[in-house]
This record gives C-alpha cells, structure tokens and sequence, in this order.
C-alpha cells in the first residue's frame, strides 16, 4: 500500500517545488539580512518566479493524456499546467509592481505571503481531490488577507483585509459543508471518484444541487461573482494596489479553473440545475457591475466593479459546460490577467507620484505621461472588448460558447452589457486624454522595471488578439482534459 | 431507547442549549465559557461515533488553544464587556427566519437521500485506525501532499498573524 | 472500543460533581450574614484597586496565536509518529520536513521579537 515517488510525480508538482524553495530563500534572506539591504528581496522573488515559470514551461508540461497522481490528490494536466503559468505570470508582474515602494518592499513578509498565496493558487490550479482543494483554497486566501490589510499604518487597509477576512472565512465555512455533504453522499474525497458515484445513481438530485449552492458560495465568493461581490469593492479599493492587482487576476483566475472543474466533473449528473443557478448569476454580475461602474469616481473601485461584470462575462463560458465553453474562460483569463495587471499597472504608477486614485485626478496623462497613457487607453479597450485585443477575442468565444449551448438570451445580456461597458471606460479615457489637467507640464516618469512589465503585458495583450492560433490551442488542450 | 441512546439525547441537547447560550449572553467572557461547553459535547458526540482521534483534537484544540484564544481576545478588548445593553439588532428576526429555513431545507434535502436514514456499518474494531492514519498521511498514494501544505499555509497563517498582530511603535 | 470510553465518562462526571458539591453544600449549610466587606472580590486579602477589567497586553494573544499553531502541528505529527515503525525511510524524511517548516515559523516569531517581553 505504500508506494513509491516516480520521476512523473516529481515533475507534476515541480513548480510547486521551486515556489517553496523560493519562499525558503526570500524567508532566510529576509532573517539574516539586515534591514537597509531588503531591497534584494523583490528582486529574488522576480529572479525565482521567472525560473520557477522557465521550469514549469519546460519541464512540467503534461502529456496528451491526463493523469491523477500523488494519491488522487493533483491532476497533471493542460488546464493545470496553462492555469499556474497565468498564476506566475499574475505573481511576477505583482513583485515588478511592488519595486520601488518603501513600505512593502523592505518586509519580507509582504514577499513570502505573495509566495505562498501563489503556490497555493498553482495547487487550486490542480486539485481533483476535495481534501487538496480545500487546503490549497486556504493557503491561497490566508495570506492574502493578510496582504490585503498589510499597511497596518492606513485604516483603509485594516478595513479591507478584515472585510476580506470575515466575508472570506464565513463563505469558506459554507463551501466547507458542502464539501462535507458530498463526501457524505459519494463516500469518496476525489472529484473523479464522486462524479463515478453519483453516475452510478442514489444520491437525489434535489440534495445534490443543494451541495452544489453551498459550494458555489465559496467558489463564487472567490470569483467575485454576484450575489456574493459585495466585498470586491471596498476590499479593492482599500488593499495596497499590487495586492488588488492580483486579487483581481490571479486569484479570480484560480476561483474560476475550480469552478470549471468542479462543475464539469463533480457535478455532471445536475448540469441543468448549475446552469441554471449560474446563469442568474451571471446575469445580475454583468448587469450590477457594469451599471454601478457607470457612477464610480474613484479608478480602483471603477476596475472592482469592472472585475465584477469580467466574471459575469467568464461564467457564460462555464455555464455552456462544453469544450468550447472551457477553453473560452481559459482564454478569457489569458487575456484578462494581462489586461488587467496593464491596468492596475497605470494606476499603481500613477497613484506613486500623484497619491491619488480619483479619476478626475487622470486628467491630462496623456500629455504628462504618453506612454503610460497609451498602456491605458489599450488596456481599457481591451477591457471593453474592441478588436484588435485580446479582450475582443475573448468575448467572441464566451458568447459563441453560451450560443452554442443554446443560451442565446445570456449572449444577448452579455452584448448588451458589452456596449454599456464601453461607455465607461471611454469616460476614463475621455478623462485621460481630452480633459485638460493642473500639473500637465510636469512629466509623470515611469521607473524602468515597471515600463519593462507593462511593454511585456501590452505586447502580449495584442499577440492574443491578433495572433490567436497558439493561445487558442492552449485554451483547447486545457478543455479537453475536463471532457 | 438504549443506554447509548439516552446519553446522545443528553449530550446532542446538553450541546444544542450551551451553542444556544453562546449567542444570547451578553457576557463576553460568559459566552466564550458556554463555547468550551458546546465544543466538549461535540467532542462526546465524535467519541458515540467511534472517531476516537477526532474526540482528542476536538478537545486539544478546540477547547485546549480555540477557546482559550477567544477568551484571550476578549481580555484584549478595551470596553466593558459585561455591559452590553442588547446583543440583537432589527435584523436579528430576519436573520432567525433565513436559519430556519437554512436548516429545515437542508434537513428536506438530506432527508430523500436513502443513507440518511440507514445504520452506520460497524467498523472492524481489529485495524489500528491512527497506524493507518499516520501512514496515510505521508504515503505518496495518500495525503502527502496535504500534509506538507497544511506545514506551509501554518507557516503563512503564523506569518500572517505576527504581522497583524504586533505592536508597532508609536502605539 | 466504545467501553473504554465509558471510564473516561465516569472520570469525566466525578470530575464534574467534586467542585460543585462544596458549593452546593455550602449553599445550603452555610450561614449567610452580607455584609459590604464580605461582599468585595477576594483579592488575597487586600482591597481591589481600580476597575477588574483591564486591557491586556496583545503579548499574550502573541504566544496564543503561536501556540495554536504548534498544536495544530501535534495533531498532524501525532499519527505520524504512533506509525512510525512501519514507515520507510522517506517517510520519516517527510514528516521531518514537516516539522522543519513549521519550525521556521518558530525561528521568525523568535528573530523577529514577536516573544519578546517589551
């Protein structure tokens, strides 16, 4: 009964390797070294996360075929293996963000949290097992509400962490209940082995979707879908903005691998009843995040409630509950973390030198900062879904999905909140662009390595929108290995 | 009624009135005392199913570290606690109506599943539980990986709670 | 198995009943004459001073935190080491790394003045 470790299993969980050996080096060097000499600390965790993501590229790849190792625990396949490299990708360009902040940048502790919140993002990315899945959950979310309420100097801070932590911990309770009921029902902690049970008959449907609700509370509170948005907001706003940077990509993208998984293979047997649950869910995100987005002044607020409509837009490709649909929330979120980090870049660039997060505060960027203005104005319209960007691909794949699947009426709402969205985020430009400013002879310098972030993400961006074929094909493995 | 019967009845109702004690007191330091109540009598009902381990950590540390914490917290608050005028708000009533109907469609629910109302199968007394639960643990075929990430998100959740918790200068 | 329990139980009752049945008698058998110095919390025979309810230090809640962490660890090392015996070399390896990240914790809240007593 005891077996042994194979070269295959080693490799599976490489990336996680590498992430503790990482977090073990930025932990030691923050202990021995002295205080004046930290500023080597970001720079470790970006040197470390660029080879951990060169190791995982390499040497992590799946084959054709998915395998369940270590156990049943971890799934070793493309939509593991494409999920932790947006993770890295998300961890690395926070780190970048993070360089010439004083108040983070000394304190390890800021480094070794975002660490760890990432492994355990690149285990959400591969769990199959609810035991697995639960804990790697926790140890995704526990140091980020730490991280979000890390300036404990700024009372918007605390307020956001603590938010996050009391919303966070009572949803996690409810999706908990539900793991426990499924356990009860299929005898079994591994998703493969509860989807054979409940294939096999007896458990009632009506009790299985009722396990479905309590678990889509968790993942839900994760994606920040509606009706369980309400922290996204404040958490947003309040949380230092590298922190909400990757809560609003990476961890949104993990929410969202779980949820397709879970979905896709827990819960085959009530398809109709999940779809039905996530399809009204869907509808109030779109509608409620793009309508209050309308009426935001503050940037980082504006992109919460974006955030909010961009899961609602996501879960059109779950609820088709095809390999379509899958690979289209795949490339939903290749596209949506680089865009988004592109977006919260400016803001965190901007907000350094002017200290404010008002919108009305961006007027005239576009003469103070060109450049920084035209990462903006790409980045917003790929937000809004405008050919040749990644976001515009992405769009046209969630609703060709959901029309696929025979939900016309949710692409419609989808197209239509599409064209509200638009209108906002052309008022920032508008703001950005025309709106004559106070300081606008002052130019607005953006540090080096934060540039250099900001170029790798725009030339990506319009690599997704335009040559599509290889991401594509990526988006189409990852989905093949759900069905 | 069995004698195991009779003690379940005391132990389930001896839990249910502590639990319902812990969200009516208006004592701080009284509700965390009725919790330690609450969390023992779960620890019996864990022995009544034969989980023997689980009674243990229940009481380690639920009751031994979970318990004491609380009653830690409330030592660290400023206010007087044994002077809150009124624990409910105007939503009390509502958030009453949304618990029982929480529990009575969750009881529906379980209710059409055949095993709710099925008797346990007796587990062979002969098998060492924790020897296998010690070599589950670490077996790669079994929760290795788990049993390592619950080290590393200890260590985030340790890290976690220094940061928000220690006293900074100037306070 | 559940017989053993059974002691355990009883231990559990007698346990219970010892304190309480001082006070209960005491109740009953005890002449009872209040009077206001009666009446003061007993504080080793001097009077109190000041209000009984005073802030503590967030020290306490320090070596708290730290200690449920640690004994959430027992937990996890428990089995693990009940089964020792039966388990292969890398195995034991896997708990000892176990514990050496934890213990990394331990080394953090030391370097870092958490358990100092300022």
């Amino acid at each position: 009964m005891f077996g042994s470790i194979t070269t295959d299993m080693v490799l599976a969980i490489l990336p996680e390797i590498a992430l503790l050996v990482l977090i073990a080096v930025v932990f030691v060097t923050d202990l021995v070294v002295d205080e004046k000499r930290r500023g080597i600390l970001a720079w470790t965790s970006i040197i470390g996360l660029l080879i951990t993501m060169l190791l995982t590229a390499f040497f992590a790849q799946p084959g054709a075929e998915a395998e369940t190792l270590w156990g049943g625990m971890l799934r070793h396949d493309w939509l593991a293996y494409v999920s932790k490299l947006i993770f890295l990708f998300g961890a690395l360009i926070t780190t970048v963000f993070t360089l010439n902040w004083d108040s983070v940048r000394f304190k390890g502790e800021f480094y070794v949290l975002l660490l760890t919140s990432t492994l355990g993002m690149t285990l959400m990315g591969a769990s199959a097992d609810l035991i697995m899945l639960f804990l790697s959950i926790e140890t995704t979310s526990i140091p980020l509400y730490v991280l979000a309420g890390f300036l404990t100097d700024d009372d918007r801070s605390t307020e956001a962490g603590f938010k996050y932590l009391l919303f966070g911990a009572m949803t996690t309770a409810v999706m908990l209940y539900g793991f426990s009921l499924l356990y009860g029902f299929a005898g079994s902690t591994g998703l493969y082995e509860i989807s054979a049970a409940i294939g096999a008959g007896q458990i009632p449907a009506a009790a299985l979707a009722g396990a479905a609700v309590l678990v889509l509370v968790g993942f839900g509170f994760k994606v920040a879908m509606a009706p369980l948005h309400f922290w996204a907001p404040d958490v947003y706003e309040g949380a230092p903005t590298p922190i909400t940077a990757f809560l609003s990509t990476a961890s949104k993208a993990a929410g969202f691998v779980v949820l397709t998984r879970v979905m896709i293979a827990a819960f085959s047997s009530v398809q109709a009843e999940w779809q039905l649950m996530l399809a009204i869910a869907a509808v109030i995100s779109m509608t409620l995040g793009n309508l209050v987005a309308l009426s935001q002044t503050n940037i980082k607020r504006l992109l919460a409630y974006s955030s909010i409509a961009h899961a609602g837009y996501a879960l059109l490709g779950v609820i088709a509950a095809s390999e379509l649909g899958a690979a289209s929330v795949v490339y939903y979120f290749l596209v949506y973390v680089v865009t988004n980090m592109a977006a919260f870049g400016v803001v965190i660039v901007v907000s350094r030198v002017i200290g404010s997060d008002e919108i009305a505060d961006y007027a005239g960027l576009s003469r103070r900062s060109p450049g920084l203005a035209l990462v903006m104005l790409l980045a917003f319209l790929s937000l809004a879904g405008i050919p040749p960007l990644g976001g515009f691909i992405a769009k046209v794949l969630v609703f060709a999905a959901a029309v696929q699947a025979e939900f016309v009426w949710l692409a419609v709402i989808g197209v239509l909140n599409a064209i509200i969205g638009l209108y906002y985020y052309l008022i920032v430009l508008k703001v950005v662009y025309l709106t004559p400013g106070k300081d606008e002879q002052k130019a607005l310098p953006t540090p080096r390595p934060q540039a250099v972030a900001l170029v790798v993400s725009i030339v990506l961006l319009l690599l997704m929108g335009t040559v599509f074929a290889p991401w594509y094909q990526w988006a189409l493995n990852s989905a093949s290995a759900l069905f | 009624m069995t004698p195991i019967q009779l003690v379940f009845l005391f132990v389930a109702f001896a839990t249910l009135w502590a639990a319902f004690m812990v969200v009516t007191r208006n004592n701080l330091v009284h509700a965390a005392l009725f919790l330690v109540i609450a969390l023992f009598g779960v620890a019996v009902l864990f022995v009544m199913l034969e989980a023997g381990f689980l009674a243990v950590i229940q009481v380690l540390v639920y009751i031994g570290a979970i318990a004491i914490l609380m009653i830690f917290a409330v030592m660290l608050t400023r206010g007087d606690v044994d002077d809150i005028p009124d624990i409910t708000n105007r939503y009390a009533g509502w958030v009453g109506l949304v618990a029982v109907l929480f529990f009575s469609s969750l009881v529906i629910l379980m209710a059409q599943w055949p095993s709710f109302t099925a008797l346990a199968k007796p587990i062979l007394s002969s098998r060492d539980t924790i020897v296998e639960l010690g070599t589950a643990l670490v077996s790669p075929n079994g929760y290795v990986i788990p049993f390592e990430v619950a080290s590393v998100m200890l260590l985030a959740a340790l890290i976690g709670a220094l940061v928000v918790a220690r006293p900074r200068k100037g306070k | 198995m559940l017989d053993q329990w059974l002691f355990v139980g009883i231990f559990v009752s007698i346990a219970a009943v010892f304190p309480l049945l001082p006070l209960v008698m005491a109740r009953f058998l005890a002449p009872r004459k209040p009077n206001r110095i009666k009446q003061e919390t007993y504080e080793c025979g001097i009077e109190t001073v000041g209000d009984t309810w005073v802030q503590f230090k967030i020290q306490y809640y320090v070596y708290a935190l730290v200690f449920l962490i640690f004994d959430i660890e027992t937990v996890f090392l428990y089995p693990w080491a009940v089964s020792f015996d039966v388990l292969p070399l890398f195995a034991v390896f896997e708990g000892v790394l176990f514990i050496l990240i934890l213990a990394a914790g331990l080394f953090y809240a030391w370097r870092k003045g958490a358990l100092e007593w300022s």
